[in-house]
């Protein structure tokens, strides 16, 4: 091959990699916040897993320092339900939401999931195991329906849902 | 404070019981007599059902009113979506939408409704949608626990989008779900935006395997409480948030 | 001596006659001067447009990689995992785009053919296959591996787990299809199998990149629904398999048809070679240019499964075209019994041995055996001034001095200076040349007069070719003046 040849494509090639790689920095920039200084555990959430039943908890992973901060107040006695900007994943953006209690976080999911590849998207959202509770008592739930497998006529009288359509709760 | 009881009006139908609330006596009249169609156009116990005569072979598919050749049509796109876990046909061949009628009659039942109250719940036999809140809050329902029908394993708010939540399981008419594999679940709780979805996606992953959970679970757009024969049981993320009980990890 | 300030005399015009191997006296010949000056601007176009397409394939691969930096998701990386599935995404995304290129190089589209040639296309087609395999079963396992270490699971439970996937069979058939094609063409191993066979397997490459479609479509993250990633991917697939189809396919059946080649005539002019007489429509509107070749498959019984690359041995006419072919095996043994009215069909004409890749003043013409054949029909293409070309004739002994008489009537016609050279080559040491002439101290600058500012085009078996041109590389002629048409795919 040409030596003005080989130059040429070198040359060229380097420089779209190079336009490449600058344009796809911009869009992941773009997408993610200015993280609040309080939170410390930015780092943390990504690919630890922290949530409770979130056991695959990689669905965050990727996002780097981004997405789990949203509008967390600064003071370290904030508590509630956050939902944090959309963070660029290997899978697509992803939406997490984040509960916190008293400036700690204890739970972290991904809600919102928009269209990505089918494998990423069985990454966040799949069922995973969870541990059975000891059962809960009706009357403490405050509850207006039951849904279980389907009762009979017969088997509705003694079933649950008759119990809460006769208390009206 | 007291709370106004609000009245509850039931009536059976289809073998079941149906419970209703935020409606008044003429409004649950017509939700009563919508119920009352589906039964007797797709009733695969009543002989003169215009689908037992198809399943006799008395009367062509084709014959049949476009409703009927519409509801089949949308069960057969529901089998290709489950991949075959969901299906109108019984292993003997004949055609059975019960899978999906009672599911229907609820989604119109919900039309009816929502022209006249803001906020109501139906429940037919535990495919339950409701519309609005309970007194400001949402809807609260209850996921019996599939080995004591007498106690909650688990309670789901309901929420917009999430309006809808259908079980299927054998605890209460015994194996009547006609399954692909050696059973795996016990007890599948769909929650949906709609509860043709959650009724008709409960009913396939009851009749599949972990890989139907899985392809279910895949896009995000329901959530699947699942409790498995061996005891296990499964959570989506989203329900684990949206739930008020204790499951944890 | 030309003087350059009146135009060379004009000769009489002659009718063309419609027998091709009677050489007609040169028309018209134009200003030595601007002769020169356009060879010079076209060889320097011909050069630039090879080196743009070159850069062009270059950056084809890096355009392939950048779409997938600029993807979302592509900066992060997350441990070994991270490391390991992007690895593997480029290595896919670099493989893609060279498969498509082979297939570029392989469609016989005319404009490489007219910058390159056919055969310097395809010897860069088969120098990329190996590179493309390797990348092709990097993208595998590290992908297998990456996947594996984000699962916590191990590589062979990785594995099952994709194949369940969907696509993901479709996928691995694709890269085992590929694996065969490869290995099938290295070269130990296609020397041993009959050249149908080879061909065979070969064709197993459109199943290959077609089979493999799908998966990219549905597991690449790049190729993600709605992207212009995806439409500038399915547009590269649809620009390639679309070139192949036109040009490999679509138009020779075309060329076939309108001219409507058959056989008239065959001649034995020499112990196992034929010239084919053809006759046809149109024929001098083939584009044929003396030294150009076509892939000709003769429909009978015998032979039509067999496709030849020949070259033209006379400048068609109207209605009459030549080729001559030497008996080289068995397929083109039973060349040799065609009967008069079997329909031709012809893909071509191609090859860049013409006088258009001319960018010197002089020209020198060395040629060997079958070799003969493109070396006669260039030189009658030519408009050539006295001096002004010089042609060497070589030959192992007086059965392989077919043509040579038609040649040298051409030379004579255009005041070239024909010699030759017969006899075996010599043993003393590897050389084209026979013993005595080594001897004597022969070499191509002593049979070339103006060699430095020369185009030589050599023709012959192989070995001796490369003999001929290895000296002439030595002698100081520069590389892209030296033209030498190797009969390879």
């Amino acid at each position: 091959m040409r030596a003005r040849a080989v130059l040429g494509g070198v040359l060229s090639s380097v420089a779209v990699l190079v336009i490449g790689w600058q344009v796809g920095g911009q869009t992941a920039t773009t997408a993610s916040p200015p993280t609040s200084t309080s939170d410390t555990s930015g780092s943390g959430t990504s690919g630890s897993g922290t949530s409770g039943t979130d056991a695959s908890g990689s669905g965050t992973s990727g996002s780097g320092t981004s997405g789990t901060s949203g509008s967390a107040a600064s003071g370290s006695t904030a508590s509630g339900t956050f939902l944090g900007a959309v963070a660029q994943t290997r899978y697509g953006p992803v939406q997490v939401r984040i509960v916190v209690s008293d400036g700690t976080i204890t739970d972290v999911t991904a809600p919102q999931l928009t269209d990505a590849d089918g494998r990423s998207v069985a990454i966040s959202a799949q069922a995973a195991p969870v541990l059975r509770q000891e059962a809960l008592q009706a009357q403490s739930a405050q509850i207006q329906a039951v849904s279980g497998a389907t009762f009979t006529s017969e088997g509705y009288t003694t079933s649950l849902q008759s119990a809460i359509d006769q208390a009206g709760l | 404070m007291t709370v106004p009881a609000v009245p509850v009006r039931t009536f059976p139908t289809m073998g079941t019981v149906v419970s209703l609330r935020g409606a008044d006596a003429e409004t649950a009249a017509r939700v009563r007599a919508v119920f009352a169609g589906y039964d007797h156009r797709y009733s695969r116990y009543d002989p003169a059902s215009v689908l037992s005569r198809v399943a006799a072979g008395t009367l062509r598919l084709a014959d049949t009113p476009e409703e009927v050749r519409d509801v089949y049509a949308l069960a057969l796109t529901w089998r290709d979506r489950t991949a075959g876990a969901f299906t109108p046909h019984r292993p003997d061949g004949t055609i059975d939408l019960s899978g999906v009628v009672k599911a229907l009659a609820v989604r119109d039942a919900g039309v009816l409704l929502d022209a006249v109250s803001p906020d109501w719940m139906l429940s037919a036999g535990g495919d339950v949608l409701v519309r609005g809140t309970h007194d400001g809050a949402p809807w609260r329902v209850g996921v019996v626990d599939p080995d004591r029908r007498d106690a909650l394993a688990d309670v789901v708010q309901l929420d917009a989008p999430r309006r809808a939540v259908a079980t299927s399981g054998t605890a209460e008419r015994g194996e009547h779900v006609w399954r692909r594999s050696v059973p795996t679940f016990a007890q599948v709780t769909v929650v949906a935006d709609d509860i043709v979805t959650a009724d008709v996606l409960a009913t396939a992953v009851l009749a599949g395997d972990e890989t139907d959970l899985a392809r279910t679970t895949a896009d995000g757009t329901v959530d699947v409480l699942a409790f498995g024969v061996d005891g296990r049981a499964w959570a989506t993320p989203g329900l684990a948030a949206r739930s008020c009980s204790r499951m944890g990890a | 001596m030309i003087d350059t300030a009146r135009p060379a005399p004009r000769t009489a015009p002659v009718p063309r006659s419609s027998h091709p191997s009677t050489p007609h006296p040169p028309a018209v010949v134009e200003p030595w001067d601007v002769a020169a000056r356009r060879r010079r601007r076209s060889g320097r176009r011909r050069l630039a447009m090879a080196d743009l397409l070159v850069v062009a394939t270059w950056a084809s691969a890096a355009v392939a990689v950048a779409l997938w930096l600029v993807s979302p998701g592509s900066h992060t990386v997350t441990g070994v995992s991270g490391v390991l599935t992007d690895a593997g995404i480029v290595a896919g995304l670099v493989a893609t785009d060279l498969v498509l290129v082979m297939l570029v190089l392989a469609a016989r589209v005319p404009l490489l053919d007219r910058v390159v040639g056919q055969d310097r296309a395809i010897a860069v087609h088969r120098s990329l296959g190996k590179p493309v395999l390797f990348l092709l079963l990097g993208h595998g396992a590290l992908l297998t591996l990456g996947y594996a270490a984000a699962d916590g699971s191990g590589p062979v439970a990785e594995t099952i787990a994709l194949f369940s996937s969907p696509d993901m069979p479709l996928a691995y058939l694709g890269l085992g299809l590929f694996v065969l094609v490869v290995v099938s063409s290295l070269v130990a191993v296609r020397r041993r199998l009959p050249y149908e066979v080879w061909h065979g397997i070969h064709l197993l490459s459109y199943a290959a990149v077609l089979v493999a479609l799908p998966h990219m479509l549905s597991a690449g993250s790049v190729l993600a629904h709605g992207s212009w990633q995806r439409a500038y991917w399915i547009a590269l697939y649809v620009l390639s398999l679309g070139l192949i189809a036109v040009y490999r396919f679509v138009v020779p059946v075309v060329v076939s048809l309108r001219h409507r080649i058959r056989v008239v005539g065959v001649e034995p002019i020499a112990p196992g070679v034929v010239s084919i007489h053809l006759a046809g429509r149109d024929l001098d509107r083939l584009g044929a240019r003396g030294g150009q070749y076509g892939v000709w498959r003769f429909w009978t019984g015998a032979t039509w499964w067999h496709a030849h690359p020949v070259s033209f041995s006379a400048v068609p006419t109207v209605d009459r075209a030549r080729i001559t072919v030497r008996d080289l095996g068995a397929g083109s043994a039973r060349l040799g019994r065609i009967r008069p009215g079997a329909a031709v069909s012809l893909e071509g004409p191609y090859g860049l041995f013409t006088t258009h890749a001319r960018t010197a003043p002089y020209l020198a013409l060395v040629a060997s055996g079958i070799g003969i054949t493109p070396v006669r029909a260039l030189l009658e293409d030519t408009d050539l001034r006295p001096g002004e070309a010089t042609v060497l004739l070589r030959g192992t002994d007086d059965r392989q001095q077919y043509l040579w008489r038609e040649t040298a009537a051409l030379a004579d016609a255009s005041g070239s200076a024909v010699c030759a050279m017969v006899g075996p080559r010599a043993r003393s040491r590897p050389s084209w040349v026979t013993e005595e002439d080594l001897r004597r101290g022969v070499t191509l600058g002593s049979v070339f007069p103006h060699l430095l500012e020369s185009d030589l085009y050599v023709c012959g078996p192989q070995s001796w070719a490369d003999l001929v041109v290895q000296d002439a590389r030595r002698a100081g002629v520069p590389a892209h003046r030296i033209h030498h048409e190797r009969f390879g795919a």
